[in-house]
């Protein structure tokens, strides 16, 4: 039986003030393997993004609880949160985020700027992280001279280089063409195999084949109905 | 990766915000030691000024019982077990390791002489050292002047063997003007001058050449005060007087309080309008790093937002607002410490009229380095305080829109 990774019980998130609540998140239960890639899919307002923010233990549900490798991630305090980012989570943002003033390879040591490692081994680690995505000889380059898809490779390499077991993802093909959107996600199946657990949000019907599992939102509840999951599915395909 | 280089990739990319907030800081730390340098160069110099302003130490014969009163001071009058205070006593004064810092030494005798029946004080001095310790004397009448010729400086002019100054009250009470002729105890003197009004006990004395009246009162070589003006600025009047009194045993030693505590108020206020404007320039540049750092910090939302995402702490972030911060303060100090020294060197002869490198004798005053680099420093660290605050505790989740 799979280990469970992430272990989600009756989330709910909702904003505003008493009397004029609004939910994104009305309850949301599920589990996620260990080694697991999910794709989660959904309308604008779904509550995608909120989800991936509060398993990201960016913003604290407003009740319920999540597990990441059995640590109640909200139980923790700010600074142990950040800590545990760090060592448990990859992220790769919408629009890549990287940082315009650093090349290739400083951004890919970002993650590793707190950590207790001379700056030559920190250098090395992200020399081979920018290898494993096929960045080898872009180190040096500053964001605005890679293309697209080389900032999201850049992007999944800085998530991936204090080897976290998750790699959470926003939207990662969003800017990109077909063809790349295609090999980006192909860089995703390959770290899947390689052991990493990844949940990817993503409006892009075509990328869920290249994920394990695919799960739907819809008002802030994980969606069932498989007509509904095609009409989703068929929808997308027509936006694009 | 380090937090240092985040914060000076983040100096490079905002070069000319920051270079604006180097220059404001170069300019309140410029301000301060500017002010500081001309307000020290001003006490030495206020100081040496008040120190040559009359006497500050009074050395009398040690001596028990009744005294005469002159100026305040107990002079040796009908007393038992007095000392005597002799020309012997001078070379003394040379010996003491402050010697230096003695800039006139004005021995005197003081007895009561007869004139027309009258009994009144007559003051001898050495009249070039009397009237340069004590400037405020001028003359209104003197001798041998032709009409409308301008009395001369009592300091300079040498005054007759038998030449007599009267303060102005003892002129009138005795009824002679300049070029009079006025026999005390039966010797015939010449009045060569006059002092204009003092409005103090200066007015009613009689002053002639030391030796005469020494010869006058029938005791050769003898003094009844020496009066010394010393330069206070690096020691102490107390001290000096502590030096003197310990060359001469015979003699009481007595540093003038009055004159100490005037020098310290004046030079004290100085110092406290140099410090006061300092402190309003130090605000508006507080105020100028608070608002450019405040800036930075909303410019660089996402930025931040990421840097708490990927596991940056609060007191990371912090860090490189302070590093930010404190490397712009530290270029901002070492050339406002350059600028303002340089500043007060061209500005000091205009403004206060000193020569700062004859008053310090160093063309740039080094021990300010440190105390300028630091107070920039410090000035900028507290006021990034509150924008490193809020940077550390932006949200991410709303900084990367997640919501």
């Amino acid at each position: 039986m799979a280990e469970v990774m992430i272990a989600m019980q009756d989330l709910k998130k909702k904003y505003g003030s008493a009397g004029e609540e609004v939910y994104a998140l009305r309850g949301v239960t599920l589990d996620i393997d260990k080694g697991e890639s999910v794709a989660v899919m959904g309308h604008s307002g779904s509550g995608k993004s909120t989800l991936l923010s509060i398993i990201g233990s960016l913003n604290p549900p407003s009740s319920g609880t999540i597990e990441i490798d059995g640590i109640n991630i909200y139980a923790l305090s700010q600074e142990k949160r950040a800590d545990f980012r760090r060592e448990y989570l990859g992220f790769v943002f919408q629009q890549f985020q990287l940082i315009p003033y650093l090349t290739a390879i400083e951004n890919v040591m970002l993650p590793l700027t707190t950590a207790n490692r001379s700056n030559k081994q920190k250098r090395e680690m992200a020399e081979q992280v920018l290898c494993r995505v096929g960045l080898a000889g872009k180190m040096n380059r500053l964001p605005n001279a890679l293309s697209g898809g080389e900032q999201e490779r850049v992007a999944i390499a800085r998530a991936i280089v204090n080897a976290p077991p998750v790699i959470l993802a926003d939207e990662p093909t969003g800017n990109l063409d077909t063809k790349t959107g295609e090999e980006i996600m192909a860089l995703f199946r390959k770290l899947n195999e390689d052991g990493l657990t990844i949940l990817m949000v993503t409006h892009n019907p075509d990328n869920t084949r290249f994920m394990g599992r695919t799960i739907v939102l819809k008002d802030g509840l994980l969606c069932t109905d498989k007509a509904e999951i095609l009409q989703l599915a068929a929808a997308s395909r027509g936006k694009r | 990766m380090s937090l240092w280089q985040i914060a000076l990739n983040n100096l490079n990319r905002r070069r000319t915000k920051m270079l604006f907030l180097m220059l404001g800081l170069m300019v309140g730390v410029a301000t301060v030691v500017g002010l500081l340098t001309i307000v020290l160069a001003m006490r030495l110099e206020l100081g040496d000024r008040i120190d040559e302003f009359g006497a500050n130490i009074v050395i009398v014969p040690r001596s028990e019982g009744a005294t005469l009163n002159y100026g305040g001071i107990h002079v040796p009058g009908v007393a038992f077990n007095v000392q005597r205070l002799t020309e012997a006593d001078l070379p003394q004064i040379d010996t003491i390791e402050e010697r230096p810092a003695i800039n006139i030494i004005s021995p005197k005798i003081v007895g009561s002489v007869e004139t027309g029946g009258q009994r009144v004080m007559l003051v001898g001095v050495e009249t070039k050292r009397e009237f340069t310790q004590k400037p405020w004397f001028s003359l209104q009448e003197q001798a041998g002047l032709a009409p409308g010729e301008k009395t001369g400086s009592l300091a300079l002019l040498d005054i007759p063997t038998d030449g007599l100054v009267l303060g102005s009250s003892a002129a009138q009470a005795l009824r002679v003007r300049a070029g009079e002729e006025l026999a005390l105890n039966g010797r015939p003197f010449q009045v060569f001058g006059i002092l204009s009004q003092t409005g103090g006990r200066e007015d009613g004395l009689l002053y002639a050449n030391l030796p005469v009246v020494q010869q006058l009162l029938g005791r050769p070589g003898e003094f009844s005060m020496i009066e010394i003006s010393a330069y206070c600025n690096f020691c102490p009047v107390e001290e000096i007087a502590a030096q003197l009194a310990a060359v001469l045993p015979n003699a009481r030693v007595m540093p003038l309080r009055q004159a100490a505590l005037f020098r310290e108020e004046t030079i004290d206020r100085f110092e406290s309008f140099g410090f006061a404007l300092s402190g309003v320039i130090l605000l508006v540049a507080a105020l100028m790093v608070l608002t450019t750092m405040l800036s930075s910090v909303s410019e660089r939302t996402r930025e931040i937002g990421i840097f708490r995402a990927i596991g940056f702490r609060r007191a990371h972030v912090m860090k490189i607002i302070f590093l930010e911060a404190g490397m712009v303060s530290f270029l901002g100090g070492i050339f406002g410490y350059l600028l303002g020294s340089i500043s007060a060197q061209l500005a000091g002869p205009f403004l206060v009229q000193i020569d700062l490198a004859q008053v310090t004798g160093m063309p740039l005053r080094t021990d300010l380095i440190l105390p300028a680099v630091l107070l920039s420093m410090l000035l900028a660290v507290a006021a990034s305080a509150y924008p490193a605050l809020k940077a550390a505790k932006l949200d991410p989740a709303e900084a990367l829109r997640f919501i």
